[in-house]
């Protein structure tokens, strides 16, 4: 278990890692600690994602990809 | 008139034949939560002010009765407003009193609204939701309605409430210079940064029935008119010209809604006041010599303190402010003030005004004070189990009061009192409590808007 | 001068500046008004601003602003005059009875003198206070915060030029302010 994320801080164009391993570019933070809107950009469990762009939960950010 | 342990609202609490109110009215633990239901979830409440939330995504908490709302633009500009609460588990999802954001995230599971109250982030939707929740019906919750007048924002949990301004009525007009710029262009008018908000330990209707039009009250506020705090400085809140005008109490029956103003003579130039500040003197008149120009008789009309049913006070004139009674239990209340000025006023008038207005109004201000220490001891004094068998008296200027009251050929709708030798009436009081028993007692907006039925009746 | 004097030139500033915050205080609370309006200097400055619950990082937006917003008390020395004259004229009910009122000051910090401990003619300190009103029967309030003052050296004695006030409140919870801080 990674040590928890603040995704607060996070600055759009921000590679991040999820849980089930997708990689998501951050669009806009709205800075609540909580949520981020990104983009997929990989997709191994899921490839229909790529390119889609959602909000995710907190919790599901593993990792931050140094840019 | 004695009257027994009641355990809520009935009818004859307000006599009005009598010109007598019960005690319980204002410590009734039964009524207060009657009139949460019937009063302040029916009537149109003042919310805040557009120049609170000029761009997309501005937000300011607000109240309205005892709930927490927020008032916000969404992304397409348009004005909303949102009881602020979760729909999860009611946790409050903004605690800022004002800002700037793109969401509305709830910090217990993470609920997350867009600034339009649609439901936009559910932690686990797919997971542990199984994609089920239908994301739609799980909005904020929103009031039934809302209006933005001269930049004010109203609003109701009523989708029968009639229109603002049709709730407004005839009051509409004098309601105008509260809101319009002092030379009576439209609107016009900014708020001031900074909300005060305090306690007073007394309920709501102690502030609503004083801003309603008790001039019978000036004597409590001595001191003040002893030391001055007047705009000029010195001596009298009140200003010099208004020795020649008509002093009038303006109801407005069916509405609930009533003013106190001063009707200038027609003839009579406006002599200058702060003549401390050439500035603000000079200003003011031009001001007042535009808005005659513009608005003819209703120019000669200045509009003092008055209150739009139930909750909502203001001071048209020095120093305008717009007051909200958020109550708080029956024992309790929440006072938030908004000061405003011109926008186009030059600087100098608006430090000028700023200044007066903190050192006037609020927990701060030398008249307003002494108002809270006779609402909070006049709500205390009257809690017992024999003080409230008591009534208070509303007799003053009983049957004093005009339809179509006119001076120098202007004719002003509501019903008036002519103060200026009387000094004195609490008929502005009684519209207040009648209309406030009205709510009360009607099981719906189509017997309060009793005006339409009148409309219909006059139609067949 | 060794850094050793030095420190004690500071010690004996600041001893000198808490003893003169806490007589202010005294007088206040023996509701001596007019002594205490003579240490504030003829253009104080008397500052009280409302407090926002703002995000973080948006701190700068969390005070209203001197001369330009609304606040609790923004003013000088005429309007605090008139605030004393007007508990004196024995009828300002806000205040009559008198509330019973203990100023605590502590924390007292010398922020800075100006142009040296030594030979100060401005000094800058912090403290904290708690204010403790009672009024009538039973009525209480306590005021807890932080104030930041600039004193003006006056002959032997001192003068307050600026005051703010930091109440540490946002609903104010007190139904008025007719007391001094």
């Amino acid at each position: 278990m990674s040590d928890p994320i603040n995704v607060r801080t996070l600055p759009p164009g921000t590679r991040i890692v999820t849980a089930d391993g997708a990689v998501a570019e951050i669009v806009s933070n709205p800075a609540d600690g909580v949520w981020l809107f990104a983009r997929y950009v990989e997709s191994p469990s899921d490839p229909a994602l790529v390119g889609q762009e959602d909000m995710i939960f907190a919790q599901d950010v593993v990792e931050v990809r140094p840019t | 008139m004695a009257t027994a342990h009641v355990g809520g609202y009935r009818p004859g609490l307000v006599d009005l034949k009598t010109g007598q109110i019960s005690r319980e009215i204002f410590v009734n633990e039964d009524i207060y939560a009657e009139e949460q239901e019937r009063v302040f979830a029916r009537a149109w409440l003042y919310v805040g002010h557009e120049s609170q939330v000029p761009n997309p995504g501005d937000f300011f908490v607000s109240g309205m009765g005892e709930e927490s709302v927020i008032l916000t633009r969404d992304r397409a500009g348009q004005v909303r407003v949102f009881l602020n609460s979760c729909r999860h588990r009611g946790m409050k999802v903004c605690r800022y009193d004002e800002g700037n954001t793109t969401v509305f995230t709830c910090p217990y599971h993470g609920w997350s609204y867009g600034t339009d109250g649609r439901l936009v982030g559910v932690p686990y939707f797919r997971e542990a939701y199984h994609s089920q929740l239908d994301r739609l019906q799980w909005g904020l919750v929103e009031v039934a309605q809302t209006c933005v007048h001269k930049g004010t924002v109203w609003a109701t949990w009523d989708k029968d409430a009639p229109p603002f301004l049709e709730y407004l009525g005839d009051f509409a007009r004098y309601l105008d210079q509260m809101f319009d710029s002092w030379d009576g262009s439209d609107g016009g008018t900014e708020i001031l940064g900074g909300v005060q908000k305090w306690l007073v330990p007394s309920n709501w209707k102690f502030p609503a029935e004083n801003f309603s039009g008790d001039s019978y009250h000036n004597i409590s506020h001595r001191s003040v008119d002893m030391v001055g705090a007047g705009p000029s400085g010195s001596g009298r809140r009140d200003m010099p010209e208004l020795n020649l005008a008509r002093k009038l109490h303006i109801a407005i029956p069916d509405r609930g809604h009533q003013t106190t103003a001063y009707l200038l003579p027609r003839e009579v130039e406006v002599p200058a006041g702060y003549q401390h500040s050439p500035v603000v003197s000079d200003y003011f008149k031009k001001c007042e010599e535009a808005r005659r120009q513009q608005r003819g008789d209703w120019g000669r009309l200045i509009t003092l303190v008055g209150e739009v049913f139930p909750s909502m006070a203001f001071l048209a004139r020095q120093p305008r402010t717009i007051a909200v009674w958020h109550p708080r239990g029956p024992h309790q209340t929440e006072v938030w003030r908004w000061f405003l000025v011109d926008k186009n006023a030059p600087q100098d008038v608006k430090n000028f005004l700023r200044d007066y207005y903190i050192r006037y109004s609020g927990p701060a201000g030398m008249t307003e004070q002494d108002d809270m220490e006779n609402w909070g001891y006049a709500h205390k004094a009257s809690r017992g189990t024999i003080a409230r068998r008591y009534s208070y008296s509303y007799e003053q200027g009983m049957g004093t009061e005009v339809d179509n009251y006119e001076w120098e050929g202007f004719s002003l709708p509501g019903s008036v009192t002519d103060l200026t030798q009387a000094k004195s009436s609490e008929h502005n009081l009684r519209n207040l409590y009648r209309r406030w028993a009205e709510f009360m007692e009607a099981s719906d907006w189509d017997e309060l808007a009793s005006w339409r039925r009148a409309q219909r009746a006059a139609a067949e | 001068m060794s850094d050793r004097d030095d420190r004690f030139v500071e010690m004996l500033l600041t001893h000198e500046i808490a003893q003169f915050l806490y007589r202010e205080a005294e007088l206040l609370d023996e509701r001596r008004y007019e002594a205490w309006l003579a240490l504030l200097s003829d253009d104080i400055r008397y500052w009280m601003p409302m407090r926002r619950n703002v995000k973080f990082g948006e701190e700068s937006r969390e005070f209203t602003r001197e001369i330009t917003d609304i606040n609790w008390f923004d003013e000088g020395k005429e309007t605090l005059t008139r605030r004393v004259r007007q508990i004196e004229t024995g009828i300002h009910w806000a205040e009559e009875p008198v509330s019973r009122i203990a100023h605590l000051v502590t924390n007292v910090q010398l922020i800075e003198a100006m142009p040296s401990a030594a030979e100060a003619r401005e000094v800058s300190v912090k403290c904290r206070f708690l204010i403790y009103r009672n009024r009538v029967e039973t009525e209480t309030d306590i005021l807890v915060g932080k104030r930041e003052d600039l004193l003006r050296r006056d002959g032997d004695d001192w003068k307050i030029a600026r005051r703010k006030i930091i109440l540490d409140q946002n609903v104010l919870l007190s139904k008025n302010l007719t007391f001094f801080f």
